[in-house]
């Protein structure tokens, strides 16, 4: 159990279900948390153009549909995160991932720009087919340990995960996440409203971090 | 045991290759949605390979996240490519809305359907209903629809806080959850058959 970021503090099972806090995932737990009762409560940014040669410049009206289902959106991402935090259960992690993809692609995908929506749309399909190196990399844990808790993962008498179902719960991560394609998100960052968009960098810094936890146990 | 299982891995990773190729190599954004599909299955492919009821219960969420995901795509791509304003019509053929044939094959769909109860009952007794609301070109109120499918998910629920907190009523659990799940998937699968057309919105 030392090599689990941490003792828990606090193990929640449910059958073959549980959840844990350990030092490491309750500081990320708490930080998804904070961000998302700042995005419950905070009014979005109206994003400013600047007329180049004069002093004019113009706002962005965000009409209320749009303010409602992108802050929708955002919460939702934001308990995604949260649960992928917490989850002591590998395919409940690559659940929760899949679903920060999604709520990833709601949150600009409601902008009516055609960029934005080009941008949210090729970002679909980089999340969509990163499901597939997710599930089944939780899959072959499966096969390889039979089990699928990281609590049983990390005491070690369980069969040695094999290198490749970690390099494929990397690579669906890496997919959800969209660290390397930096060029499509900041075409999808033309959306506005700060908070949500943040949200999205946000969420995918945190099922990062996770991540590397879950790999390096078993 | 497990030299099965390699063998059915590498085929899977095969047809993963392959479709992730043809993905590579499409550049219609309508045509790569399409693909994505086959990609998926690929992914429902690895979770089957294990073989055990473990992976029943792992394909049923991992479909959902893909399909899930599929109609958020196709949404955005309706707005994208700006197709939202065409109206869409049923199956206008004067021979199906006329003859009884919808009506006793989707009557039979029901039964049957009922009669299998659970997830594959709600399924089957769904697809009769889609089958004959879109031959009707069907109208009806979707809030009655929808407020069932509450109920129903309702019940499924407290079925599964029934075998958590109270495991010795397993039995009335289990029924619970059969009767709300074939309830809530015929439902759902025929909220789809009315969802043609253009009157609803």
């Amino acid at each position: 159990m030392t090599n689990l970021a941490g003792v828990p503090y606090y193990v929640l099972e449910f059958g073959d279900e549980l959840v844990y806090f350990t030092p490491y995932t309750i500081t990320l737990f708490l930080l998804a948390l904070t961000f998302t009762l700042f995005v419950l409560i905070s009014r979005p940014e109206r994003q400013v153009d600047i007329a180049f040669g004069g002093d004019a410049y113009t706002t962005k009206v965000i009409s209320v549909s749009e303010m409602r289902f992108r802050r929708f959106m955002a919460i939702a991402c934001g308990l995604a995160s949260m649960g992928a935090m917490v989850t002591g259960d590998i395919f409940n992690f690559t659940l929760f991932t899949a679903m920060v993809g999604i709520t990833n692609v709601g949150i600009v995908a409601a902008v009516k720009s055609p960029h934005v929506q080009n941008a949210a749309y090729q970002y679909g399909l980089v999340a969509l087919s990163a499901t597939v190196p997710l599930f089944a990399g939780a899959a072959i844990y499966a096969a390889a340990t039979g089990s699928l808790s990281m609590i049983e993962l990390a005491t070690g008498l369980l069969p040695a995960v094999p290198f490749v179902a970690k390099a494929f719960l990397v690579l669906g991560v890496i997919g959800e996440g969209m660290a390397p394609f930096y060029a499509a998100k900041a075409e999808m960052f033309r959306a506005p409203g700060a908070p949500y968009v943040i949200m999205c960098s946000l969420s995918s810094l945190l099922i990062f971090l996770r991540v590397i936890e879950v790999v390096m146990l078993g | 045991m497990w030299g099965q299982y390699s063998y059915g891995l590498l085929v899977v990773l095969v047809a993963g290759v392959i479709a992730f190729f043809a993905l590579a190599i499409e550049t219609d954004d309508l045509h790569r949605f399409l693909l994505l599909d086959l990609v998926e299955i690929t992914a429902l492919g690895v979770i089957a390979l294990l073989g055990t009821d473990l992976a029943e219960a792992l394909i049923l969420p991992g479909l959902t996240v893909g399909i899930a995901e599929q109609l958020a795509l196709s949404q955005i791509y309706l707005t994208k490519e700006r197709i939202l304003q065409n109206p869409v019509k049923g199956l206008n053929i004067e021979v199906i809305a006329k003859a009884d044939a919808p009506l006793i094959i989707s009557m039979f769909l029901v039964v049957y359907g009922l009669l299998l109860s659970g997830f594959t009952g709600g399924g089957v007794a769904g697809l009769g209903l889609v089958f004959f609301f879109m031959s009707r070109g069907y109208r009806e109120d979707l809030n009655l629809l929808e407020m069932a499918s509450g109920i129903s998910w309702a019940l499924w629920i407290f079925a599964f806080f029934c075998f958590m907190f109270l495991p010795q009523f397993w039995f009335i659990a289990l029924m619970c959850a059969a009767v709300g799940i074939v309830l809530k998937v015929t439902v759902k699968m025929s909220l789809v058959g009315t969802m043609w057309g253009n009157g609803n919105d």
